[in-house]
């Protein structure tokens, strides 16, 4: 029996496992397109409608000219006018509208002096999730509607009332570019792919050695790599399958668009998979039991994934000793591949540097684990 | 005129020197030297913790020597895995295939990976299969299968590359009666058709089927030979007792000078007396009806009881 005959056999038998265990199965297939729902209709929360009552007490036509920009931006609905503050509290208490506008009487004759004019823009802070959004919206707004305009901010929850609490920067670096739906979904591709892989992996050979079956495989002739690659395999075919998936999800249902090389994509991917599994591996190669492996492979998976790949906070933000850390992840070198190929259209021209280092990562890595397996058995 | 030369001895299976593991402080297995010949059956007996398992697992060549060698189908445990392995079947104490998988697929996994070509693999499955009455559970998980159907199992996966040389690691621990019955019997096959077997075993009633028996007791070899030598080792004759109140007379037998070791089973009180007494001895000494009193074949659970009180095993 050659080389070729028992690899098949070590990547028949782990499919074989996955397609017995059916919690890996909706581990792999139905997470990742929970997660972009929730993540899209959150997201895309962000880009739709904010419930909004304006106030007009100065009525003139400047002020109409200021409210007539929030209807006019997409993201702001107006769904009645008020007369005064009691309205607005009314109006969040019944739920109707989740932010107010309210423009004071003075504002267009402020505005004539060539002084700063105060709007008050009250959001409902019971929903947490909502007033950030709307507050960073209204901001955008204001800085393109007039530089002149200041703004007061109050966050309402019900009856108290704070104004100037809430700042409306805490908002910006979450997402530089501009509040968009498009910008998280190549990074949960990332993010997902490393976690349904890193994970799996993990325990893989941690299980093998549970069960007894390592000692059985060692005195047969499957040689180490064998067994490595046989294993990697059938869990880089899903985890590519995962970021497919991911991506045609998000190009279909969330108008993601695709403006780079999608070949340089696919390499990044392939790459990627192949440094998470060989993440997992290493994990499974070291870790004493299953349970260990388990959650090692959660941290692993999670912290770098949401925290230190940049697909939550950009990188350049978090403190140095993190962003050291963050370069022993892979997931930074392929949130940056998949941004650049789905939104800024780039190609192999500007993002061979992390393809080299994913690359490089997974040599090293997949080295890494074979060797301290193999080191562990004697 | 010439003599014909003697014919040499059959070469070891097993040729152990000092064979020593320690893991961490703790010393495992202590210099252990065994040698089993070609085509035995030889039965690892001891308590647990004994070394037992470890023993076996470095002659299978999964656990290195910390210290000493063995040669195992004549080469060094060391040095000679690829020489060994292909000719060696090793099943451990827990189950070691996979519980998702089914019977077919473990059979067909392990067979590809040992090399074996597909018509044979198939050839060897059906005929293993049927040897352990397992014809017709090929699709059922192996996780779910009873417990000696679990054993049969892994012995068939173990006996798919023919091997000259079976380590068993306590094939039948957990198994009911029938089914280790059934087990044995294969094995006696096995012995007849010339493989050598090495068996660590916890029952009494099974190191009576091999040929040869080692003790191990923490981790040294503290007595080795053939289940006639060890019984006869143990000095005096067994008599049993039986009695309503078989506990009484045991612990008044216990301590009385000709009595090496008394013991209940049953309603039967079982001494170990020193000397050949004849019934009437026994009867007048403890104060028990002489009709109560006879002469019992000494078996090897006495036997090792005896040697193991005596610390002299």
């Amino acid at each position: 029996m050659n080389s070729t005959g028992r690899l098949g056999a070590v990547v028949r038998k782990e499919f074989l496992h996955i397609a017995r265990d059916p919690r890996t199965l909706v581990l792999v297939l139905a997470i990742p397109i929970v997660q972009l729902v929730l993540f899209g209709f959150a997201v895309s929360f962000d880009v739709s409608s904010v419930r909004t009552l304006v106030i007009d007490q100065d009525g003139t036509p400047a002020s109409r000219d200021y409210l007539a920009a929030y209807e006019g931006s997409g993201f702001f609905t107006v769904v009645g006018t008020g007369d005064e503050l009691s309205d607005v509290d009314d109006a969040f208490h019944a739920g109707t509208a989740d932010a107010a506008v309210i423009v004071p009487a003075g504002f267009a004759r402020t505005l004539a002096r060539g002084q700063k004019a105060a709007v008050s823009i009250l959001v409902d802070g019971s929903d947490t999730n909502s007033a950030r959004v709307a507050e960073a919206m209204a901001t955008a707004l204001n800085s393109l509607a007039d530089q002149r305009i200041a703004v007061s901010w109050a966050d309402a929850n019900g009856i108290d009332t704070q104004a100037g609490q809430l700042t409306a920067q805490s908002r910006t670096w979450y997402n530089p570019d501009r509040i968009s739906s498009l910008f998280l979904i190549p990074g949960l591709m990332v993010v997902i792919v490393m976690i349904v892989t890193v994970q799996q992996t993990a325990v893989t050979l941690v299980r093998e050695r549970d069960l007894g079956t390592a000692e059985q495989l060692r005195i047969s002739p499957l040689r180490q790599t064998e067994l490595m690659v046989g294993k990697l395999i059938p869990w880089t075919v899903l985890g590519l399958a995962d970021a497919t998936l991911i991506a045609v999800l998000g190009m279909i249902g969330f108008g993601l668009p695709l403006r780079g090389d999608p070949w340089t994509l696919g390499a990044g991917a392939a790459l990627f998979v192949c440094c998470a599994l060989g993440l997992g591996l290493l994990i499974s190669a070291l870790a004493p039991s299953a349970e260990t492996a388990n959650i090692l492979g959660i941290m692993v998976a999670f912290l770098p994934g949401f925290l230190l790949s940049g697909f939550a906070f950009p990188l350049e933000i978090v403190p140095p000793a993190l962003q050291w850390l963050s370069c022993l992840f892979p997931a930074r070198y392929m949130v940056t591949i998949s941004r650049g190929v789905f939104l800024k259209g780039a190609g192999f021209e500007t993002l061979w540097p992390q393809l080299v280092q994913l690359g490089a990562y997974a040599v090293v890595v997949l080295a890494l684990a074979t060797l301290l397996y193999a080191r562990r058995q004697r | 005129m010439t003599t014909p030369a003697a014919l040499p001895a059959p070469p070891a299976a097993i040729a152990a020197r000092g064979l020593s593991r320690a893991f961490g402080t703790l010393v495992a297995v202590d210099a252990v030297d065994l040698t089993v010949g070609a085509g035995a059956i030889l039965g690892l007996l001891g308590p647990d913790g004994a070394g037992k398992s470890t023993v076996l697992r470095m002659l299978a060549t999964v656990l290195r020597p910390t210290g000493g060698d063995a040669d195992v189908l004549g080469a060094s445990v060391l040095t000679g895995q690829d020489h060994i392995r292909p000719r060696l079947g090793y099943m451990p104490q827990h189950f070691c295939l996979y519980p998702d998988l089914t019977v077919d697929e473990n059979v067909e996994f392990f067979a590809t990976v040992r090399g074996i070509d597909r018509p044979e693999r198939r050839r060897r499955r059906d005929d293993l299969l049927g040897r352990m009455g397992m014809a017709g559970v090929g699709r059922r998980r192996a996780g779910r299968l009873s417990g000696g159907m679990k054993q049969k199992l892994m012995l068939a996966v173990t006996l798919l590359t023919q091997p000259a040389l079976l380590l068993l690691d306590e094939p039948t621990t957990g198994v009911d009666p029938v089914s280790r019955r059934e087990f044995w019997s294969i094995l006696r096959d096995l012995h007849d058709g010339g493989t050598t077997i090495v068996v660590a075993t916890p029952y009494m009633d099974e190191a009576e089927r091999c040929t040869d028996l080692a003790f191990l007791d923490a981790g040294r070899i503290t007595r080795t030979g053939t289940p006639a030598e060890i019984t006869a080792a143990v000095p005096g004759v067994l008599v049993e007792i039986a009695a309503d109140s078989a506990r009484d007379v045991v612990a008044d037998a216990r301590g009385r000078p000709h009595v090496v070791s008394a013991h209940v089973l049953g309603d039967l009180a079982r001494v170990v007396w020193d000397g050949d007494p004849t019934p009437a001895v026994v009867a007048t000494e403890l104060g028990v009806p002489t009709g109560s009193v006879r002469a019992a074949t000494m078996d090897m659970e006495t036997a090792f009881t005896v040697l193991a009180e005596r610390g002299d095993r």
